[in-house]
């Protein structure tokens, strides 16, 4: 692929109202490899919450892209992270997914590393008849490039050249300050390990995650369990859903952000159902009635381009992973106030289960429709999808009164009824990454 | 037959008919095997080799205190408009493996079991097998048995895009 056919697969013409996609964004296996490269190996990517590793020697392993990561605290308290392979033969090293350990041994040839990914042991290295050549090379673990933290957050990246993460997050920190400041002691993943994949590419996971249109016909049967269960008699009760015809009445609206990020928010008609509610003023006191009231409200994330911080029916912590073109690795975590009561962990818990999980009642049924998606992008006559129009007249450059009064400066702003369901929402994302990829095949940095 | 051994296999007949009742989709039949106040349980895995412990405290993929929600899942089923569940996909439940965890009384079975339970999806032209263990409470209510509680233990959690209760 290149520069010209590129430019082929977004068609984005604001001032004529136009913004559409072509299938083969989600279905050309050439750009399963660009996107590794361009995009996935040169943005920051999220790698732990810094409560996942609190003392010395904790860790845990992930993923950038293809690269396996491991996240460390060092002996001296700092967090980092390395490629998590061998400098010997490059085996994967820590095969475990989270733990403590002071050393890192390798299962092949037994070469040692510490926390600090510092080597520490070649096995019978005297014995080894090496070359003075080797001796002088570092043995180390390779780092990964850059490592930075924001509110809690640990995030990673394979290029060095990449701005500082608080530059890259721009004005969406506003947005994500108002799910980590949820507990003066900071947020926390709870225990358990949810992970999934699909059989469709990885950005429909990045719509979906802020695409209201499909509530009310993908989660039908959802919306037909809660009005079974909203007389308050029958049905999982301790779930304590939100009631969608409450919902469905409320304001709504979206920003854009710079660097491809997004976020959609509607207003909350049952804000005491957030398991938050008990402790609202110990929170307003703390971040203050605007933010606190945001975080009673509806509001979806991505972080360009594979994190997604939400908060509709529970605060959740999502990563989707390009597998192949056509296949993606999930995992969903639910992100919760370190300290808070048992109580309201429990309330949390059902409600994260039933909506969420890969064996919940909404998530399987969003699942399938990608692969059906994946399916019906190889259909030969379909070439630019209609799918990125609702709202675009709706759209306001640059920031709205409403942005204005949470103090940020999006790229453009929408407000208006739920039902406007806006796909302008995307806008964003596509763009960044079309940027991301172009400036890739042109040879150059990522950033300017 | 010694009465624990018939305790044991009246215990196994119930085992052994929820994963027919799921196979063959006769729901009402399948909710009526378990107590209105069952607790259901498929704890998460914390890691590699161990096993939530609190689903108070832990992420469960499914946790019901009582039968309402085993409910929910078939009215879901039932109202044709959930993607993930049409067309149903198809089961069979391999039931094996069926042992008292404790002696057998008349009022109470402690039990395990090792399962499969095949599923194809028509959708999909995919098949996929989850595989674990159970444990189960029977207690014998009103002349018959039925689940008090039964916790499920998915082997292999990495999940094939879903899981609902039939798949288990």
């Amino acid at each position: 692929m290149d520069v010209s056919e590129l430019r082929h697969c977004i068609d984005d013409r604001p001032e004529q109202g136009v913004f559409r996609v072509h299938h083969k964004v989600f279905s050309d296996p050439e750009l399963f490899e660009l996107e590794q490269r361009y995009i996935f190996e040169r943005t920051w990517q999220f790698l732990a919450l810094e409560s996942e590793v609190p003392r010395p020697n904790d860790f845990v392993t992930g993923w950038i892209g293809r690269t396996p990561v491991l996240v460390t605290r060092d002996a001296q308290g700092e967090v980092r992270a390395f490629a998590n392979v061998c400098r010997h033969k490059g085996s994967v090293l820590c095969r475990s997914e989270r733990g403590n350990a002071k050393y890192h041994v390798c299962a092949y040839h037994g070469w040692a590393y510490d926390a600090g990914g510092r080597n520490v042991h070649i096995k019978d290295v005297k014995d080894g008849c090496f070359a003075g050549a080797f001796d002088a090379e570092n043995h180390d673990l390779l780092p990964i490039a850059r490592v930075e933290r924001y509110k809690g957050l640990v995030f990673g990246s394979l290029s060095p050249a990449v701005p500082p993460l608080e530059e890259i997050l721009g004005e969406l920190r506003f947005f994500i300050d108002l799910a980590m400041e949820q507990s003066p002691q900071g947020m926390e993943f709870v225990p358990g390990r949810a992970a999934y994949t699909f059989a469709a590419n990885w950005k429909f996971q990045m719509d979906n995650g802020v695409d209201f249109y499909h509530l009310t016909s993908t989660h039908k049967s959802f919306i037909a369990v809660q009005e079974r269960r909203s007389t308050g008699k029958e049905g999982h009760q301790e779930a304590r859903q939100f009631d969608w015809s409450k919902r469905l009445s409320q304001e709504a609206g979206a920003f854009q952000f710079r660097h491809g990020h997004t976020v959609g928010w509607l207003n909350q008609a049952e804000v005491e159902k957030r398991p938050i509610y008990p402790r609202i003023a110990e929170i307003r006191e703390r971040v203050g009635d605007l933010r606190a009231d945001w975080m009673l409200k509806l509001r979806n994330l991505v972080v360009f381009p594979n994190l997604q911080i939400a908060d509709s029916t529970s605060l959740i912590l999502r990563t989707f992973r390009p597998l192949a073109v056509d296949r993606t690795e999930m995992r969903v975590r639910c992100l919760a106030p370190i300290g808070e009561p048992p109580e309201q962990r429990a309330w949390r818990l059902r409600q994260f289960e039933d909506f969420f999980n890969a064996s919940g009642f909404a998530t399987p049924d969003d699942t399938v429709t990608y692969e059906d998606c994946q399916v019906g992008y190889a259909a030969q006559p379909l070439q630019w999808l209609q799918g990125y129009a609702r709202g675009m007249a709706t759209v306001e450059p640059g920031a709205s009164p409403l942005a204005r009064s949470l103090g940020i400066e999006p790229v453009s702003s929408l407000q208006g009824g739920f039902r406007v369901q806006n796909e302008a929402i995307f806008h964003p994302m596509y763009r960044e990454w079309a940027r991301l990829i172009e400036r890739g095949l042109a040879g150059e940095e990522a950033y300017a | 037959m010694s009465e624990a051994r018939a305790l044991l296999a009246a215990g196994e007949e119930v085992l052994q008919l929820e994963g027919i009742y799921l196979d063959e989709q006769r729901w009402n039949e399948w909710i009526a095997l378990f107590a209105p106040d069952c607790e259901y349980w498929v704890p998460t895995w914390l890691s590699e080799d161990t096993l939530a412990t609190d689903p108070q405290r832990e992420m469960s993929h499914i946790y019901y205190a009582n039968r309402q929600g085993l409910e929910d899942r078939i009215v879901r089923i039932r109202t044709g408009r959930s993607p993930a569940s049409t067309p149903m996909p198809r089961t069979a439940h391999l039931v094996t493996a069926v042992l008292a965890l404790e002696p057998p009384t008349p009022e109470l079975l402690r039990l395990r079991s090792t399962w499969s339970s095949h599923v194809f999806f028509p959708r999909a032209r995919t098949t996929y097998t989850f595989f674990g263990y159970a444990h189960y409470e029977l207690a014998r209510r009103e002349g018959r048995w039925v689940i008090q509680r039964k916790k499920t233990v998915l082997q292999n959690d990495y999940i094939p895009t879903m899981l609902d209760v039939y798949c288990i």
